[in-house]
């Protein structure tokens, strides 16, 4: 480097030299200049360094942009799995276990709906079983109170008959009649003891089928409750477990999104590398079109022409900018911040 | 079935950036690397919207907006220019040959999808 510097100072003194030299008096025309040799040597180390610094400025971007780009992709991959994670999550929720649950809550509603609806008829049977008990209780204090208006009557036939078969000839009619009555009456009271025995039995059997049934009954309310119980403990198990689901997966949804979110943010920030690409490329164009001026400079000395122009030259070289920055480092001299983004609409 | 963007940069990571964040908002996306590219893939299809960079090798940005709007079917859809350039003189270009905005990088995706909502709905 301290040669290349002793090399251009050399160039710019032999360069000042030749302009001075060449307003005050015309050159010797073939006179071999000592600074010649020093031109000559500045023009091919700067014709043989730009296109090192070439190559090294394109490996260096060449690698920045190689790498960047991957871990764009790499990055886009991780938006792309987070927002098909996220997809998957909500509609899990949603459309799974979600919906799993409170079909199942549904069917289970309705299982046990139909038991109850069993056992309310089962009870409205029994019920008309203790109906039927009633009115046979009642049938049975009938046919005693038959049987003994039977034997009432029985009775008052005798006392007619006994009143008739003292009353001699003219009461034989009545003793006829009062014999019939009592024979009716005997009649009577064997159906209604007949009848008192059937009910008894129909009240045995029916006495028995409601206890059966009221037994079966109980039982069975037992059994609904008990399952009406189970249900209920599965399903606040099972909404107690979707709803740890949810929360979960509440915060994981949470989490891909801020995940998501920084690594946009990230991708966002790699902008960078556009920008430095392009710098780099201007950069290396300007090392191209150093080493070509430098030559040119060279050529002006020995034909003893007049000096390039540097402001010349520097303009050249901002008018390939593009970006503000690159042009306010460039009159500067100093780095240049990174300017906020601008829309215009036309 | 959301509105399709064409993103044409040289810079996959800018055509990435871009990308995700018109995915994120609903739109569909398809990419160009270079002017020349991106022309290619003008082969009929229904394209909502353009956001071309200016600066490309191949064929620059301002060419193929030019040559887009040559077409029948894009001649009328909206371009946003996305790019690092900053030149008066080539935003005037780019304006003459039919784009309708220009967005200099970097930019934010939230800046980004205003520009894109003003000249379509999402």
């Amino acid at each position: 480097m301290a040669e290349l510097l002793w090399a251009l100072g050399a160039l710019a003194v032999g360069l000042g030299a030749g302009f001075v030299a060449g307003r005050r008096r015309p050159a010797p025309p073939a006179e071999v200049r000592p600074a010649d040799g020093h031109i000559a040597s500045v023009t091919r180390l700067a014709g043989s360094l730009a296109p090192v610094w070439s190559a090294q400025i394109d490996s260096s971007r060449t690698q920045m942009e190689s790498a960047v780009s991957r871990l764009t992709e790499q990055f886009a991959g991780i938006v792309e799995n987070l927002d098909t994670v996220l997809a998957s999550s909500a509609g899990a929720l949603e459309d799974g276990h979600g919906g799993t649950f409170d079909r199942s809550r549904s069917r289970l509603g309705e299982v046990v709906g139909t038991l109850d609806d069993a056992l309310a008829t089962k009870r409205q049977t029994v019920a008309e079983l203790r109906n039927l008990q009633t009115l046979n209780t009642e049938l049975r204090q009938m046919s005693g109170e038959v049987g003994a208006i039977a034997a009432q009557t029985n009775l008052l036939a005798l006392n007619a008959s006994i009143e008739a078969a003292r009353i001699g000839e003219a009461g034989a009619a009545f003793g006829v009649v009062a014999d019939e009555v009592r024979q009716l009456a005997d009649h009577s009271l064997g159906t209604s003891e007949r009848m008192a025995e059937k009910v008894g039995r129909a009240g045995a059997t029916i006495s028995a089928i409601l206890g059966h049934a009221e037994e079966t009954a109980d039982r069975e309310d037992r059994a609904v409750a008990g399952a009406n119980a189970e249900v209920q403990a599965v399903l606040d198990d099972l909404q107690a477990l979707v709803n740890g689901v949810r929360d979960s997966s509440g915060d994981l949804e949470r989490a891909a999104v801020g995940i998501r979110s920084e690594v946009s943010q990230s991708l966002t920030n790699l902008q960078f590398q556009d920008r430095i690409c392009q710098v780099l490329e201007h950069l290396r164009d300007s090392v191209t079109r150093f080493a070509e001026t430098v030559a040119e400079a060279g050529e002006r000395a020995r034909a003893d022409a007049p000096p390039i122009d540097p402001d010349e030259a520097l303009a050249a070289i901002s008018a390939s900018y593009t970006m503000d920055e690159e042009r306010e480092a460039h009159t500067s001299g100093r780095a240049a911040g990174v300017r906020e983004s601008e829309i215009t609409f036309f | 079935m959301g509105k399709t963007i064409l993103v044409v940069d040289d810079s996959a990571s800018v055509r990435q950036v871009v990308s995700i964040a018109l995915k994120g908002a609903g739109y569909d996306v398809i990419q160009g690397s270079d002017g020349k590219d991106a022309l290619k893939q003008l082969d009929g299809r229904r394209i909502h919207l353009i956001i071309s960079d200016v600066n490309m090798p191949n064929m620059d940005g301002i060419t193929f907006v030019a040559e887009a709007k040559k077409l029948p079917a894009y001649k009328f859809t909206p371009i946003i220019m996305l790019t690092t350039e900053s030149q008066e003189e080539k935003k005037k270009q780019a304006q003459a040959a039919g784009a309708k905005a220009w967005v200099t990088k970097p930019f934010q995706p939230e800046q980004m999808l205003a520009a894109v909502s003003k000249l379509i709905a999402p």
